[in-house]
């Protein structure tokens, strides 16, 4: 059980160097004991102070070693205290190391550290804390080096970490301050070969995430949240809005054969990544186009499919080959990829409707939708299917709203949508009802279907029960509970049940490879690395996590193309530092919402403008325009590149 | 607008405006050191750090926007504290090579130290300072001395669009260099080094030359090309030293180009005309007068006054183009008056007036810049008017508009262009009948305008419908859906900028491409005035404006005035009987060659820069008596009887007007070398002399003549004597019903390798081949061409190939150059040892060649 010896962390003093130590879970800090295979996390130190497990740690040698890195790596040199002021303190402290320090250094360091409070961004300012912090409660030790009484000892391996509380909450961690800073200086181009790096369907992505680093957005704590998405979305457009082709070139061929079953976020992403590293990619996908779910699953007016086709061709020019119609466990088997591959991805997503569990769901009544993907699916790729004219979908979910809107669209006079819960706890993006509200689509709350009335196998009605909230779940929402006797009917001529999609596994029931699965159907990986229980198949995307986001299927399929190309250059699928290290700062986490900026703030985000809900709700055309550049170059001048920089010892 | 308080006073200032902004409008001062108004804020140095109530920690007025009831301080101890510290880490490892240093005396850094009290030192670091950069042309680096301030950086990227610099390394190993470390390879326009606020870069030529407070400065205006950027020579003992440009106060906001910036050396060249030469013998002023006049009026009596011609000079000013012409008409009594326009410009201005009632641009530049939608059409902005490519990014890069590029090439605003449209050579006319085409078949018509303003929507729509777009498809080479997407910005926007150069002026059908473009100027609505969008034919002769102004053309009097209509009122005027007809530029020619034509006075104007340059050098051999009138010796002062040796532009004073009809003076900076005149003092000389009359003439007095004869001018202010306030000549509005739609005659287009005669970024005209500065840069002529073509002809970069048209044939080394389509070859015409003008045709920039290897 690892113990604490010191940590300022968080701004709390925990000092056991005198007392007995504390374990470090009661520190509530989620740190490691173990990094890697190598060995015991002695210390860590980062942008909001430091934690000690180790007596025998060298503060100093640390301090010295850390303001190094942030100096000679990180620094952008760009402002005059962050890149004068860490210098004079890595030089300081190294002199101080060497032996021939004196005891006003440790004035020069206290004061200049004080003085990076007024640096352009946080990187150089933060890193300023914990060496300052190392002087106020180790001074004894960097005085044992001044009076010539102590030598560095070493033995510790050191590995460092810049991050940022957006791009660590990103699920696939894009380089968010630096894409805005490029925005900022007017650089489109280089902006989204930022964005590229982390994420290879920027115009997706910038279209359509719910985008969770907004919500780690250190700019909230002084006005409002920066338009993260909407600038990664600028950044893609000015691309195809300048007929300009991607600057991406594929690496040399390394002779090694990979296929990629499922079209989608997560297969494209690992495709993408796999051609780039020089590897021969061919993509299986049941759906005769391009986009996986995004393509069905999510409406054109949300994803024009222009531009998702666009973002494929991309991917394409990088050599991959793609094959439609073509479905795993139908078509082909995965013990035969296994065979003709040298490495299989599993990126199959979560399509399947989950039941309601209402009286009559499986009488294949007329006008009763097997489920809100099938009904999108089926409208998105032009299949004859009616649209009733008046239209109840059941669910609170991102697709549940897809299809109370797609349904007004082709052409419900009513389209409602029927939740247990109220508008409060929906998972559905907020921005997304209000859309939907916006369109003329009617809500109704605390309502849930017991039983399909029909005519002659003819939807005409759903029997709903009226539902009281109780004590809050597992979940943290309040539990729902039906009111006994309030059933009533509520005429309608078709049901959309949207309640959640479950990935289709069927394809393991021929021969399972071993691979484990879960109880809700997903695909087992260990390791942190996505590897399954079958050697060289790995999994990542809905089928993996169960149904998710674009940007999660987006960020495991990045780490599971590091980790296949690892496999099979290397023999062996393992996490490298660049890995860990992103792990371990998302765990020990990076945005502070309580933090005071000490800024004043006063200014607004910026919108993109958007079509209004009447003119938008029958058409299939974009509604969210185009935020003009310069508009972005203002968004973009709020950020307050909140860049920190985190180092851990090991030994 | 935001109220709020700084240092205790109320401020209003506008929503969006900066802190530093509002204390600024209030007077009051706070240091900055890398902040620079015309670029976006960069908060590099933390100079300007303020306190505001409410926030922990000081922010940066630079770049933190004033909001309503922000209460500010700009003076404390802890703020000076913080300035003083930030500056002392800033002089870590900053050489103290301050006497030795070329911004010693206008350093901003020294300044700062000195305003804030920076006198000890108590940081140190290791020093980590790049070496110096020395192997860029024109240009040194010097980083050590470098603050980061990025406003080189950002000059480049923003403002000039050629994105050159960048910052490399982390920590304090961070220093600016070119984008991938290699030589310096940009426009070299000198904007880096004239906003580098320490001795960081430096302009090699200047470097170790002058000391800043020795230099005496005259504001004066750039005559290099028709932007007319408002500079001030630095001179000391009668030498231009440097040329530098304010921000404030300037058109061109203290840009410049190399043109402005690098190319002042053939002012002070050491084979200068300093005499004047009869039979190329040094003699003086007054031989070389009366040799002159006995020889016209013997030839007048002779031979009559119709045996003699004259070519103005867009390098003149208006005064002296007006006293050209004069002297022609009523001295000589000769209308056979004409200048290189006829190749070019003029075909522009015939076109434009023949259907918009339009002579020259119909906006101010920085109209350019405030349109929703630009089209360049073959054009090249960068090379032919800075300023305007300037005004395109303004447009484009700041402003949310949407820019077409359409033409036979690419430019360097093609990187910025939403459309491209790359046309097959020389059929610019067809693809502005196409887009025209499409914005009548979309309904992208501003129809209330048309009504209002047209005069004849029935040939509109005749002709319109008569376009056949798939044969404009397939003439151009452009596809139907680019078309289209170029109709569609077009039609969209509330406002358009059109702007037409060379490729159209100046290449066969020249006239007709510009009704096409006149034309889609009607159907895109870039008339409809404001302060936004236009049109905007460019040339890139200096005056040419100017020069057309007053009359320097058989067919019009001064402001346009039709000369056989006005010649009359003209003549009473001037008190004389003004000559029937008249012969242009070709005329001229043909009657030398048929020796109808004896005389020809060239008044700084070099025919061997013109297309068929042999046939003009025959033609020079050939006439009796040539009169060339210059600043340096070329190739036809050795062929002329009387050389009178002219003054350069930093020489003299006169007014000058740019292309978009502003008018401002030239100031004399400098004095003559030798006994070389002011231009006008020689026309005024030789004119008195022929009326037998001594004419005293000041400048304020032409140009109150001009004023009084010509509504055009009427509206030109004095101050003084000698001197006209800047100011423009009447604006351009479309009359109701005064735009007159025509249908462009269509031709056949020449096929083949195609030969295409340019300006270069780096030169201008020839006079530029005698400046140091661009030959750095550009030392010779270059054949460009395409990877395509040079692998038919099996020439290779840096190798050598020989150009054969019906006209002749020429050799130089060859540039295999990516950016060119398969089918052209480009040469720079400025260079007379590559002489590409004389592959050329009459009047036509673009003839078929052979490609050879070797020569």
């Amino acid at each position: 059980m690892a113990e604490v010896i010191f940590s300022s962390w968080g701004r709390e003093i925990v000092d056991n160097r005198k007392g007995q130590p504390k374990p470090l879970s009661e520190l509530q800090i989620k740190l490691p004991a173990q990094y890697l295979e190598e060995g015991e996390v002695k210390a860590f130190i980062g942008w909001d102070g430091f934690i000690l497990l180790d007596k025998k740690v060298d503060v100093v040698a640390m301090a010295a070693e850390y303001m190094k890195r942030v100096q000679e790596k990180y620094c952008c040199g760009k402002c005059t205290p962050g890149k004068k002021g860490t210098r004079v303190l890595q030089d300081t402290l190294e002199r101080i190391l060497a032996g021939h320090g004196q005891e006003e250094d440790l004035q020069t360091i206290e004061d200049l550290a004080l003085l990076l409070e007024n640096c352009k961004c946080t990187l150089c300012m933060t890193a300023a804390v914990p060496v300052f912090d190392t002087i106020r409660y180790f001074r004894e030790d960097y005085l044992a080096y001044t009076r010539g009484e102590k030598t560095p000892v070493n033995g510790l391996r050191y590995t460092d970490k810049l991050t940022a509380p957006c791009m660590d909450r990103c699920p696939a961690h894009i380089d968010i301050p630096a894409y805005i800073e490029e925005i900022k200086d007017r650089r489109f181009e280089e902006s989204l070969d930022v964005i590229r790096r982390n994420m290879p369907i920027p115009a997706v992505c910038g279209r359509v995430c719910p985008h969770p680093c907004e919500t780690a957005c250190r700019r909230a704590l002084v006005d409002e949240p920066i338009s993260i998405m909407v600038l990664k979305r600028v950044a893609a457009d000015h691309e195809w809005m300048h007929h300009k082709q991607p600057p991406m070139k594929p690496a040399p061929a390394r002779g090694k054969t990979i296929c990629v079953v499922g079209g989608g976020p997560a297969g494209i992403s690992a495709a993408y990544y796999l051609a780039l590293d020089g590897f021969k990619v061919t993509v299986l996908d049941m759906l005769p186009e391009p986009g996986g779910t995004v393509a069905v699953g999510i409406p054109d007016y949300r994803m024009p499919r222009d531009l998702l086709r666009r973002e494929y061709e991309i991917v394409e020019a990088l050599g991959v080959e793609i094959k439609y119609n073509t479905k795993l466990g139908v078509d082909v088997s995965l013990k035969e990829l296994k065979e003709q591959y040298d490495a299989v991805f599993l990126g199959v997503g979560a399509f399947r409707s989950k039941p309601m569990g209402v009286e009559g769901e499986d009488a294949g009544y007329e006008g009763f939708s097997e489920g809100g993907i099938n009904y999108l699916r089926a409208v998105a790729l032009g299949q004859p299917i009616e649209t009733g004219k008046r239209v109840i979908v059941v669910g609170g979910g991102n697709t549940a709203i897809d299809c109370v809107r797609v349904a007004l669209r082709e052409g419900a006079e009513d389209s409602i949508l029927i939740y247990r819960r109220t508008r409060k706890e929906m998972p559905a993006e907020s921005y997304e009802v209000d859309d939907a509200d916006e369109e003329g689509v009617q809500f109704e709350f605390l309502r849930n279907p017991t039983r399909l009335i029909h005519e002659n196998g003819k939807v005409t009605g759903v029997e709903v029960v009226v539902m009281e909230l109780g004590e809050p779940d597992e979940s943290g929402r309040r539990r729902p509970a039906p009111v006994p006797g309030s059933e009533y009917i509520i005429p309608c001529d078709m049901v959309i049940p949207a309640i959640g999609q479950d990935p289709d596994l069927s394809f393991l029931e021929q021969d399972d490879l071993g691979i484990e699965t879960t109880r809700w159907s997903t695909i087992v990986t260990k390791g942190g690395v996505l590897m399954t229980d079958s050697e060289g198949v790995f999994a990542a995307g809905d089928c993996e996590i169960g149904p998710m986001t674009v940007v999660a299927a987006v960020g495991q399929a990045r780490r599971a193309a590091l980790a296949m190309s690892r496999w099979l250059t290397e023999g062996k699928a393992y996490r490298d530092d660049a890995d860990a290290m992103e792990d371990l700062v998302a765990e020990l986490g990076v945005f502070d919402k309580n933090e005071n900026t000490g800024l004043f703030g006063g200014l607004h985000r910026e919108h993109q403008p958007k079509v209004n809900g009447i003119e938008r709700a029958r058409s299939y055309d974009e509604i969210e325009l185009a935020m003009p550049e310069s508009q972005a170059v203002t968004e973009a001048e709020r950020c307050l590149r909140c860049y920190r920089v985190g180092m851990i010892a090991v030994g | 607008m935001v109220n709020l308080k700084i240092d205790g006073r109320d401020i209003e200032i506008a929503k969006g405006a900066t802190i530093l902004a509002a204390a600024e409008k209030a007077g009051i001062n706070i240091p900055t050191l890398c902040f620079l108004k015309k670029i976006s804020p960069t908060g590099a140095c933390r100079i300007c750090v303020v306190e505001i109530e409410g926030a922990d920690k000081p922010m940066t007025a630079c770049n933190t926007l004033a909001i309503n009831g922000m209460v500010v301080t700009t003076q404390s101890e802890k703020l000076h504290k913080i300035r003083r510290q930030v500056m002392q880490l800033m002089l870590v490892n900053h050489p103290l090579d301050c006497p030795v240093c070329d911004a010693g005396g206008e350093c901003d850094l020294q300044d700062s130290c000195y305003g804030l009290d920076v006198d000890t030192q108590r940081f140190e670091g290791e020093n980590l300072n790049h070496e110096d950069i020395s192997n860029w042309p024109l240009i040194q680096q010097i980083p050590s001395r470098c603050i980061l301030c990025e406003k080189c950086v950002k000059v480049c990227h923003e403002l000039v669009g050629a994105s050159a610099l960048a910052v490399h390394n982390p920590g304090e190993a961070a220093y600016i260099d070119t984008v991938d470390g290699k030589p310096l390879d940009c426009e070299f326009c000198g904007n880096c080094v004239a906003v580098c606020p320490t001795g960081t870069l430096n302009s090699k030529p200047f470097k170790f030359k002058a000391r800043p407070w020795a230099l005496r400065k005259t504001p004066t205006v750039c005559t290099f090309c028709p932007s007319h950027c408002q500079i001030d020579i630095n001179v000391q003992n009668n030498e231009i030293y440097r040329i530098t440009s304010d921000d404030e106060g300037t058109t061109n906001n203290g840009n410049l180009c190399i043109g402005g910036f690098f190319s002042y050396g053939y002012v002070n060249h050491a084979e200068r005309l300093t005499q004047p030469l009869i039979d190329q013998q040094p003699v003086s002023w007054d031989q070389a007068f009366d040799r002159l006049v006995e020889t016209i009026e013997n030839l007048r009596s002779s031979d009559g006054p119709q045996v003699f011609a004259g070519l103005g000079s867009p390098h003149l000013s208006n005064e002296e183009n007006y006293l050209f012409q004069k002297m022609f008409r009523v001295a000589i009594g000769s209308n056979n008056i004409d200048s290189e326009a006829r190749f070019g410009a003029m075909r522009s201005l015939r076109a434009t007036e023949a259907v918009l009632g339009l002579r020259g641009a119909s906006n101010l530049l920085s109209a350019i810049g405030k349109a929703e939608a630009v089209l360049v059409f073959g054009a090249d902005p960068t090379a032919e008017a800075p300023a305007v490519d300037w005004q395109v990014q303004n447009a484009c890069r700041r402003n949310d508009a949407k820019l077409i590029v359409a033409g036979m090439r690419k430019v360097k605003l093609s990187k910025f262009a939403n459309v491209s449209l790359t046309c097959k050579p020389g059929t610019e006319l067809e693809l502005a009948n196409g887009i025209s085409r499409l914005l009548y078949e979309r309904n992208l018509l501003d129809s209330d305008y048309l009504n209002q303003y047209l005069e004849n929507p029935d040939e509109l729509k005749s002709h319109l419908d008569s376009i056949d777009l798939d044969a404009i498809s397939s003439a151009t080479g452009v596809s139907r859906p680019q078309l289209e997407e170029a109709a569609d910005t077009l039609g969209a926007a509330r406002t358009v900028a059109i702007i037409f150069g060379a490729d159209v002026t100046r290449s066969a059908r020249g006239y007709e491409k510009s009704i096409a473009i006149s034309d889609l100027a009607i159907l895109s609505g870039a008339l409809r005035g404001g302060d936004a969008g236009g049109l905007f034919p460019l040339d890139e002769k200096g005056n040419i404006q100017g020069m057309l102004d007053m009359g320097v053309c058989p067919e019009y009097l001064p402001g346009y005035q039709p000369y056989a209509e006005s010649r009359e009122r003209f003549g009473k005027a001037w008190k004389t009987e003004l000559p029937e007809g008249g012969l242009d530029a070709m005329g001229i020619l043909e009657g030398i060659e048929a020796g109808n034509v004896k005389f020809l006075y060239l008044a700084a104007t070099n025919p061997l820069s013109f297309p068929n340059a042999n046939r003009w050098r025959k033609a020079l051999e050939k006439v009796d008596v040539l009169v060339v009138q210059d600043i340096l010796p070329t190739e036809v002062t050795r062929l002329a009887t009387v050389v009178l040796p002219g003054a350069s532009y930093a020489e003299k004073g006169g007014s000058v007007t740019s292309l978009d009809h502003r008018v401002r003076s030239l100031e004399k900076a400098i004095s003559s070398p030798g006994e070389a005149r002011e231009d006008w003092e020689i026309f005024a000389g030789l004119y008195g002399r022929l009326q037998k009359q001594a004419v005293s003439i000041s400048r304020s007095e032409i140009l109150a003549e001009v004023s009084s004869l010509s509504s055009l001018y009427g509206d030109i202010c004095f101050v003084g004597d000698e001197r006209n306030r800047p100011c423009f000549k009447q604006p351009y509005r479309p009359a109701p019903k005064g735009l007159k739609y025509q249908a462009p005659q269509v031709d056949e287009v020449e096929t083949g390798l195609q030969l295409v005669s340019r300006k270069s970024i780096y030169h201008f005209g020839t006079t530029s081949t005698w400046s140091a500065g661009p030959l750095e840069v550009e030392a010779e002529g270059v054949i460009h061409v395409s990877p395509a073509d040079a692998a038919t002809a099996g020439v290779i970069d840096g190798g050598r190939a020989k150009l054969t048209s019906r006209q002749g044939s020429t050799s130089g080394p060859v540039k295999v150059d990516e950016n060119l389509p398969a089918g052209l070859v480009f040469a720079p015409y400025h260079f007379a040892e590559l002489g590409i003008q004389a592959l050329l045709a009459d009047g036509s920039n673009r003839i078929g060649v052979e490609l050879t290897k070797g020569g």
